[in-house]
């Protein structure tokens, strides 16, 4: 876990790499890795690479990065975890390769001379990286398949910069800070800022599960090496390899597998605890996998005290329960508005989430945790969200005529004009504005300029390019592709990093995603029950039988947000985080 | 010590499940304290293989259900058995006509979710143990009965010496037309039922493998339609052969055309055709997913892949490929049948001590 740079004088007019930039965009990462850093310049001024490390498989300085192959003609930066490296080492070690390390890194410099570009199709994990190869002078990019980490890009025509934040690139001074509208536009209408997007015109993410080469003529077009949805299309035709055993046992083999690979660290790895099956599901997985519980980590807040919201007591109990060291972290108003200075100067896009991600972090750290693994994902797996139920009936009842006209629902227009369609439906479900409200939010041409190219609709619908073929499948692609990526993943990895902190999510697997679409298509809704039953011994029916609620944090309540026809005020949470973090 | 073994087939039978059967007589009838075995089976397809001396196999029974309950009862009017073994979930029912706890053989499938009859599910826990062929098949059948007996491995034998290394036979080469080709293989029922098997798998990966790859698609069955159908819309019909029945006789011939044995399968019990090709010394691709992990010792013997990531397979399929020399693993004698023998004698003395 790291955070990357690269700096690529691609075209022959470009002028060489500058060293202060490179250095410059790696030091604006620091808390990403405090571990260590360091950065590597071609002797042909053409290329610069940089690092911060924090260290947690291979702890010794030989995992160092940038890397070197044994050649010297490949250089490596990567952020991220390769969970199955033990095994692509092994391959490689029988088909001849040698190692220096035991990092995942120095797999990966191998794997690239042995497999090329192909080498991402077997990478389990969660990463980001470049390799300059020396050898025909061009730069190899990819990202994996969920985008749980970061990777933005900027592009000049002769130059090319890549670094794991937006403000990373910015540190540099060379790339231009004129804004993207519809980046901001995207922003307002979903409440983060939805990809390849980002608030500056300039910069752009490097699509999730795709790789690139940079050569003499720039970035080619990049390979999409893995999609969800067509993963649920598969998964489709091959529902009687999910009916040969019982699912619940099923699901149990393959997270256990999932959670197995996630737990490969060289320090200890603990958990963020709520009181929702996903977190206490994978908590009691991960005690009978090591025969000990992690340690657990709850927030709790003032403001809920006593109510539903409030999952500390509940978590406390499970935690005492299998016998997990826990702590119940409470935060207040206070701490909050101490903190919001760093908090909004460490988010790297604005986005309305990542504060409970923040401080659920802050407390792993002050215990001394490097790694925590989270059940983020696990809604978007097992279709648990209201979601996986509401779009269906938005999509038929905006069907039928005249009938959004009785509704007493605020949404009630926006059902009428955009619910028709699936992507529509998810826009209304899911948007923070509507479209409509945007020229009050950022005036009359900024929004339409913005809109336009955002088109927010079709970017929802090309999600579904390749039909996932079930409603349960379409929805999932959706939440996985858009709400999870845009905004849950990269929230939790700003948040996490500020805090020098990796947070794993076994839920979020594109191996663990194909073992079991199958089984979740023909599961449908019930995969939560299947994946609470999963555990040994099964979770208590205190926590089976909870209502669901989704996590919240007192905003409101904290900064006094004025009212904005919502019962969060999100929405003027929303200006308030762009007022600051916007441009 | 005499022992009653009812079952699906066993001499005479075809497949997987007769081939353990016999290998289990064999082997209880090299024990040293059994005077007598009695062989119950439902059905009987082929010419007999040569039975043990001290083994009585009931044809009378196997000519069909009321014939093998009258068999049954009438051999336990005349002898009174130590030990009753139910070769197959699906006779537990029957099983109590013996009127003692019998010991359950579970081979795969058939015990990885709870069964179509209730009844079946509840005797499950009146057995006096239950023996599967491996590990996995074992956990998936306790996580669903929570039977808290006692319950024992014993992966399938192979009697390495009727294999071996052999020249490709060229009648073969000529039937198939395989001269200058390098072969995939993969032995099985070729039915909608088993599509876990991995056919479809080794297709959708054939197109992106040397031209000089061909896919041997060995056994019969009702979806060999649809495969060669997929195979065309892949491009590669050229490069697919669909061999029909197996004749047990050809059966080493053919593994020995083999350059991969490969079967990403999610459906295996333990895999007992992975031990055939090692046996031919056959580089075998197995599934991480299935009872194949353990016929492979855990990777030990041959290539592990997770049948449902196509680029794993074709890896594994361009490294097998390039092994240069063929050679039966040593890890293979685990399977032997002295060990599998040795296995055996230890669970009957520990169910009947």
């Amino acid at each position: 876990m790291c955070g990357i740079s690269a700096v690529f004088a691609y075209h022959p007019d470009a002028p060489p790499v500058d060293r202060d930039e490179v250095e410059a965009i790696t030091q604006r990462m620091y808390p990403r890795g405090p571990d260590a850093g360091g950065t590597w310049f071609s002797d042909d001024g053409r290329a610069g690479l940089g690092s911060r490390r924090l260290a947690i498989i291979d702890l010794s300085p030989d995992g160092i990065q940038p890397m070197t192959d044994v050649s010297g003609q490949l250089v490596i930066v990567f952020n991220g975890e390769i969970y199955n490296h033990r095994d692509l080492r092994k391959r490689l070690e029988r088909n001849g390769a040698r190692f220096r390390s035991h990092s995942d890194t120095e797999v990966l410099l191998e794997m690239y001379k042995h497999d090329g570009p192909a080498m991402v199709d077997l990478l389990r994990g969660m990463y980001a990286f470049t390799i300059l190869d020396k050898r025909d002078g061009r730069l190899f990019v990819a990202r994996d398949p969920y985008g749980i980490k970061p990777l933005y890009i900027a592009d000049d025509g002769r130059t090319v910069r890549i670094a794991s934040q937006v403000k990373g690139l910015l540190a540099g001074g060379r790339v231009s800070r004129a804004p993207d509208p519809a980046g901001v536009a995207g922003f307002f209408v979903t409440g983060s800022v939805p990809e390849p997007f980002t608030t500056y015109a300039a910069i752009r993410a490097v699509e999730a599960g795709s790789c690139f080469f940079v050569d003499a003529n720039g970035p080619s077009a990049a390979r999409c090496h893995y999609s969800i949805a067509e993963i649920y299309q598969r998964a489709h035709s091959q529902e009687a390899v999910a009916t040969l055993v019982e699912p619940a046992t099923l699901l149990g083999e393959f997270v256990h597998e999932s959670l197995a690979y996630h737990l490969v660290s060289d320090v200890p790895v603990g958990a963020f605890l709520s009181a929702g099956i996903d977190s206490t599901t994978l908590v009691a997985l991960m005690a009978e996998a090591r025969r000990e519980a992690p340690r657990t980590i709850t927030l709790s807040f003032e403001e809920f005290r006593g109510r539903e919201q409030d999952e500390a007591p509940l978590a406390a109990r499970f935690a005492a329960e299998i016998g997990a060291p826990h702590t119940t972290r409470i935060v207040t108003r206070e701490e909050f508005l101490a903190d919001m200075p760093r908090f909004f100067d460490q988010m790297d896009q604005p986005t309305i989430d990542g504060t409970n991600t923040w401080f659920v972090s802050k407390a792993a750290a002050e215990q001394k945790l490097k790694v925590a693994i989270s059940g983020l994902g696990g809604d978007e797996l097992f279709g648990s969200y209201p979601s996986f139920r509401e779009l269906p009936r938005i999509v038929r009842l905006a069907r039928v005529p005249f009938a959004t006209r009785l509704l007493r629902n605020p949404k009630a227009k926006s059902i009428a004009r955009y619910g028709r369609s699936l992507a529509g439906a998810y826009l209304v479900k899911r948007g923070l504005f509507m479209p409509e409200e945007l020229p009050l939010v950022l005036g009359e041409e900024a929004a339409r300029e913005g809109l336009e190219r955002l088109n927010i609709v079709e970017r929802i619908r090309s999600v579904l390019d390749v039909d996932p073929g079930t409603d349960f499948g379409r929805i999932a692609a959706l939440e996985s592709a858009l709400y999870m990526r845009n905004q849950l993943l990269r929230d939790t990895d700003w948040a996490s990093m500020a805090h020098s902190l990796e947070v794993r999510t076994p839920l979020v697997d594109a191996f663990l995603l194909r073992q079991i679409a199958p089984l979740l298509v023909v599961g449908g809704s019930k995969s939560k029950d299947h994946f609470a039953a999963s555990a040994r011994p099964p979770l208590p029916d205190y926590l089976r039988n909870r209502r669901k609620t989704g996590f919240s944090v007192p905003l409101k309540e904290w900064l006094n947000l004025p009212p904005d026809g919502t019962t969060t005020r999100m929405r003027s949470w929303a200006r308030h985080v762009f007022e600051r973090v916007g441009s | 010590m005499k022992i009653l073994l009812l079952c699906t087939d066993a001499y005479g039978g075809h497949g997987g499940i007769a081939l353990f059967n016999r290998e289990l007589v064999s082997a209880l009838a090299e024990l040293p304290e059994c005077e007598q075995i009695v062989v119950v089976p439902r059905v009987i397809v082929h010419e007999r293989e040569p039975i043990p001396d001290n083994v009585q196999f009931v044809f009378a029974a196997a000519r069909g259900r009321v014939s093998w309950v009258r068999a049954l009862l009438r051999v336990l009017r005349e002898t009174k058995f130590d030990l009753v073994i139910c070769g197959h979930v699906n006779l537990l029912p029957l099983a109590r006509l013996a009127r003692q706890q019998p010991l359950l053989i579970t081979h795969g499938i058939e015990a990885w979710k709870p069964l179509r009859d209730p009844l079946s599910n509840r005797l499950i826990h009146g057995v006096r143990g239950v023996v599967s062929v491996s590990a996995l098949t074992r956990d998936r059948l306790l996580s669903w009965s929570h039977f808290a007996g006692q319950t024992f491995v014993l992966p399938n034998a192979v009697r390495a010496e009727k294999y071996g290394i052999r020249p490709k036979n060229p009648a073969l080469v000529e039937r198939y037309m395989l001269a200058g080709k390098r072969v995939l293989l993969t032995l099985g029922r070729i039915v909608a039922a088993e599509r876990y098997k991995g056919f479809d798998e080794v297709l959708e990966v054939l197109p992106q493998l040397d031209d000089d790859v061909v896919y041997v698609v060995a056994g019969r069955g009702s979806d060999v339609d649809r495969l060669a159908q997929k195979a065309r819309d892949l491009g590669v019909a050229d490069r697919t052969i669909f061999t029909g029945f197996i004749e047990e006789r050809e059966k080493a011939d053919l593994y020995n055309l083999a350059d991969v044995y490969v079967m990403p399968s999610r459906g295996e019990g333990f895999g007992f055709v992975f031990l055939e090709a090692m046996a031919c010394g056959v580089p075998v691709i197995g599934s991480c997913h299935d009872g194949g992990r353990e016929a492979l010792r855990g990777g030990e013997l041959g290539t592990l892949v997770d049948p449902s990531n196509l680029a794993a397979i074709r890896v594994a399929i361009i490294d097998a490929l390039a092994q240069k020399e063929r050679h039966v693993p040593e890890g293979l004698s685990f399977f032997a049948f002295e060990r599998f023998s040795e296995r055996v004698h230890e669970i009957v003395r520990r169910v009947t001590a």
